[in-house]
């Protein structure tokens, strides 16, 4: 069992490396397009950018305060949550509806659109059987563009704020979302369209696809399919559906984007969403890829590349202890897996350890590489069931979650609470030799530390509130379904992960009820406002802030030591918070 | 319109969303969907394998097989509640399992696929059954086996469909795809492609 654990740590310490390898020479094209300036990419899309900025009438505004800056990002959350509510809504009378599907009720429009518009892409119905494909494709789609561009928007305003030399401007934001599109989001996403499709991803506006079953089966009078000589078998079905739309396009984004909404209820662990081995390496490296890219733009932009590097170790490492952990735990299995033996779960012919809610294409070790890095970054896509899990195997998720979008995270988000957390680290080692916290030869004063530490416990207070109301609210208890530890971690997995703003989810819980729409709803709204909100107020402080010249012996941002402190403080301040919930959930049905 | 105020962000935000509504939500699909018409056009309609008119299923979604003469998949959990025809019949479609595999509940059901398993196939003996085969996917269609768990079956899929086992895992070994490169995913038998051709329907795999 070693040399297989061993064999698949070493997979994914090569696909983490190669997509470490792009991001640093990508951050370089990623500034360049940010900050405007000069390359052959603009020379062939200049013409389209000013355009887009004239058309939206950003051309003509000055750059922006952090309060103007805020404004604007709430602004288009806010009609893309409002537009996107409408479709789903509609839905029943809008075109390019051939299933015929009807609007969703308000609570679960209102779910799924503060969810696609907040980059949680929580999912509270199945996309295949409620949403039509105008719905997925100019309702989802759109949002899965629009909120990472905001999200990139905000860090680079953050990283201007941390650079700026004085002065109140940290960029125009329609500017910033315009460029973020046309130079890093569109270019990325069509290529992984194309890719997708060649390998078997659905893309048409075509209807769903009949086909025969090679072997009818019989169904009981509510539709489940029960033994041809069952005597409740009240007829035999022998077609099958197989559903179709504009899928590619939509898979590529949900992955670039850490959207990770999937167009399918079995996300990436449909065969139709990702139907082979290339794909899933895609798909898995995309997770990662612009929330590591911001990290290498961060050390670029404060012309610093070292403490670029310091974050992106911190970042690596904990991705590493987590990995491992989720690894070992699901190539470890369980005992009720085994079966005293009568179930073979070694390596021979096939892949070894806990296949429950695994595809045989992908593998264990494949799908838990892609369930640790889609909960570190703020993805939330899945390639597998995440309620199959071993129950240590589910803590690493939840940990990912709720130390809040730190390891990579959402993209533009995740960089700016990694930054949050160096804030108060620089803040606590500062204290400890005694020398006046700055960062970056910016001060740290009382206003930078409420930001920086409402930005790190923020998250995991919202995620403990939601999970409070779904399971000690009687109504809400009720309807999310389950009692017990698998009950509750099926309650507060869905708030950890709302809260995170990553969408990622447990199966058994009942999602699309009006008390979990709402708790959580609110939940993705909050995590989302106050994240953007901590981020541009810390930006515009820092801009307005002078940098002072770097005094002889102050604290080194950049050495091992300062990573290592950063690392600690992220799971102190973040693990910590979860850690009685762990215990009442997972840790509970572990030794149970 | 005042350049600071809420308006003007509200008005930028919404031409912004207009925009972006009509550029990525309907050119950019609409012409991924002309070009997957033009060049992928088999995988963009869902990889369905049709032979003499009649639609046999999707290379890429799992069925239910449970003859002794056909390769079975991996267990699924299907609902024909979902979906209908034109006509009103219901179609089938598949979910996730969603159990803890550290569950009372999971145990049970993996005993009993355990013995159903070893109650349809007295050839495998005692051999320990591969997990694949009392294993639900993630996606509740896996439309894959692994060579173990297809392996397993040689033996009775040769005794009821009159076949030798030799031929039986030549048609196995004609519908395995291997890992890419060799490391990258898993070895995998497309169960439907093997029932196919051991029906008789397929005399090869359809070209990948």
């Amino acid at each position: 069992m070693g040399a297989v654990v061993g064999q698949a740590l070493l997979e994914a310490a090569v696909l983490v490396a190669a997509v470490t390898a792009l991001a640093l020479p990508f951050s370089n094209y990623v500034v360049k397009a940010m900050e405007g300036c000069p390359m052959t990419a603009r020379r062939v899309l200049g013409p389209l950018e000013r355009g887009c900025e004239r058309l939206v009438g950003a051309d003509d505004e000055a750059p922006m305060g952090w309060k103007r800056y805020l404004l604007c990002a709430l602004a288009l959350t806010a009609v893309g949550c409002a537009g996107l509510f409408g479709i789903l809504l509609l839905q029943g009378v809008l075109p390019a509806n051939p299933e015929e599907l009807p609007g969703l009720p308000a609570d679960t429009a209102f779910n799924v659109a503060a969810s696609f518009a907040t980059n949680t892409d929580w999912q509270a119905v199945a996309g295949e059987s409620h949403l039509s494909y105008f719905s997925q494709a100019v309702g989802l789609t759109v949002e899965n563009f629009l909120s990472p561009a905001v999200g990139i928007a905000a860090a680079f305003a953050l990283m201007r704020g941390l650079w700026s030399r004085g002065g109140e401007a940290v960029g125009n934001f329609f500017v910033d979302v315009t460029r973020a599109l046309i130079y890093v989001l569109v270019p990325l996403a069509l290529v992984g369209c194309i890719a997708g499709m060649a390998e078997g991803i659905p893309q048409t506006l075509e209807p769903y696809e009949t086909v025969q079953l090679i072997e009818p089966v019989a169904v009981d009078g509510e539709g489940n399919v029960v033994a041809a000589d069952d005597p409740s078998a009240v007829r035999d079905v022998t077609e099958a559906v197989v559903p179709l739309g504009p899928q590619a396009s939509q898979v590529s984004i949900k992955q670039i984007g850490t959207n990770g909404g999937g167009f399918n209820g079995a996300n990436s662990a449909s065969s139709l969403e990702n139907p082979t081995p290339f794909t899933n390496l895609l798909q898995c490296g995309a997770i990662m890829l612009l929330p590591l890219t911001l990290i290498f733009c961060f050390g670029r932009m404060v012309a610093d590349r070292r403490q670029g590097r310091a974050l992106m170790a911190a970042v690596l490492a904990l991705l590493g202890v987590g990995v491992t952990a989720l690894i070992a735990a699901e190539f470890a299995a369980t005992p009720q897996l085994s079966d005293g033996g009568a179930v073979y779960t070694g390596n021979v012919g096939q892949s070894a350890g806990n296949m429950e809610g695994k595809e045989v294409r992908i593998g264990t070790g494949a799908t838990a590489l892609w369930t640790a890095l889609t909960t570190a970054a703020a993805n939330g896509s899945s390639n597998g069931s995440l309620a199959g899990l071993t129950p240590l195997g589910l803590v690493v998720p939840l940990v990912f979650m709720g130390v809040g979008e730190v390891v990579g995270g959402g993209v533009g988000t995740g960089l700016a609470s990694l930054l949050g957390f160096t804030i108060l680290t620089v803040f606590i080692a500062s204290l400890m030799v005694g020398r006046a916290p700055e960062y970056l030869g910016k001060k740290i004063g009382p206003a930078e530390m409420r930001l920086a530490v409402v930005m790190a416990v923020a998250p995991s207070l919202l995620m403990l509130a939601g999970a409070a109301v779904l399971v000690l609210v009687p109504a809400a208890a009720q309807t999310v379904g389950g009692g017990g530890p698998e009950g509750f971690a099926n309650a507060f997995y869905a708030a950890v992960s709302t809260g995170a703003n990553n969408g990622s989810a447990l199966g058994g819980f009942n999602a699309d009820t009006p008390w979990a729409n709402g708790v959580l709803g609110a939940e993705m709204i909050l995590g989302r406002v106050v994240a953007l909100g901590c981020t541009m107020a810390l930006a515009g402080r820092f801009a307005a802030c002078e940098p002072a010249a770097q005094a002889t012996g102050s604290l080194s941002t950049a050495s091992p030591l300062f990573v290592v402190l950063l690392m600690v403080i992220v799971v102190l301040v973040g693990a910590l918070t979860l850690v009685p919930a762990l215990a009442l959930g997972p840790v509970a049905l572990a030794v149970g | 319109m005042k350049a600071n105020g809420v308006g003007s962000a509200l008005g930028r935000a919404t031409a912004l969303f207009l925009v972006a509504t009509l550029a990525l939500g309907i050119v950019y699909p609409v012409a991924m969907c002309g070009l997957a018409a033009v060049a992928f056009p088999w995988q963009a309609t869902g990889s369905v394998i049709e032979v003499d008119g009649v639609k046999y299923g999707s290379a890429l979604v799992g069925q239910p097989f449970a003859e002794p003469g056909h390769l079975w998949g991996r267990p699924t959990v299907a609902d024909a509640g979902i979906f209908t025809a034109q006509d009103g019949s219901p179609l089938l479609w598949y979910g996730p399992e969603n159990l803890s595999p550290a569950s009372d509940e999971f145990a049970e059901r993996v005993q009993a696929r355990v013995e159903s398993v070893r109650a349809a196939t007295p050839e495998a003996g005692d051999e320990p059954v591969p997990s694949d085969l009392v294993t639900v996917s993630g996606s509740g269609f896996d439309p894959h086996i692994s060579p173990a768990a297809a392996e397993y079956q040689v033996g009775r899929i040769a005794r009821a469909t009159g076949r030798s086992e030799d031929e039986v895992r030549s048609i196995i070994r004609g519908c395995t795809e291997r890992p890419l490169l060799g490391v990258i995913g898993e070895a995998r038998v497309n169960v439907l492609e093997a029932n196919l051709m051991l029906d008789g329907v397929l005399d090869a795999p359809p070209n990948r």
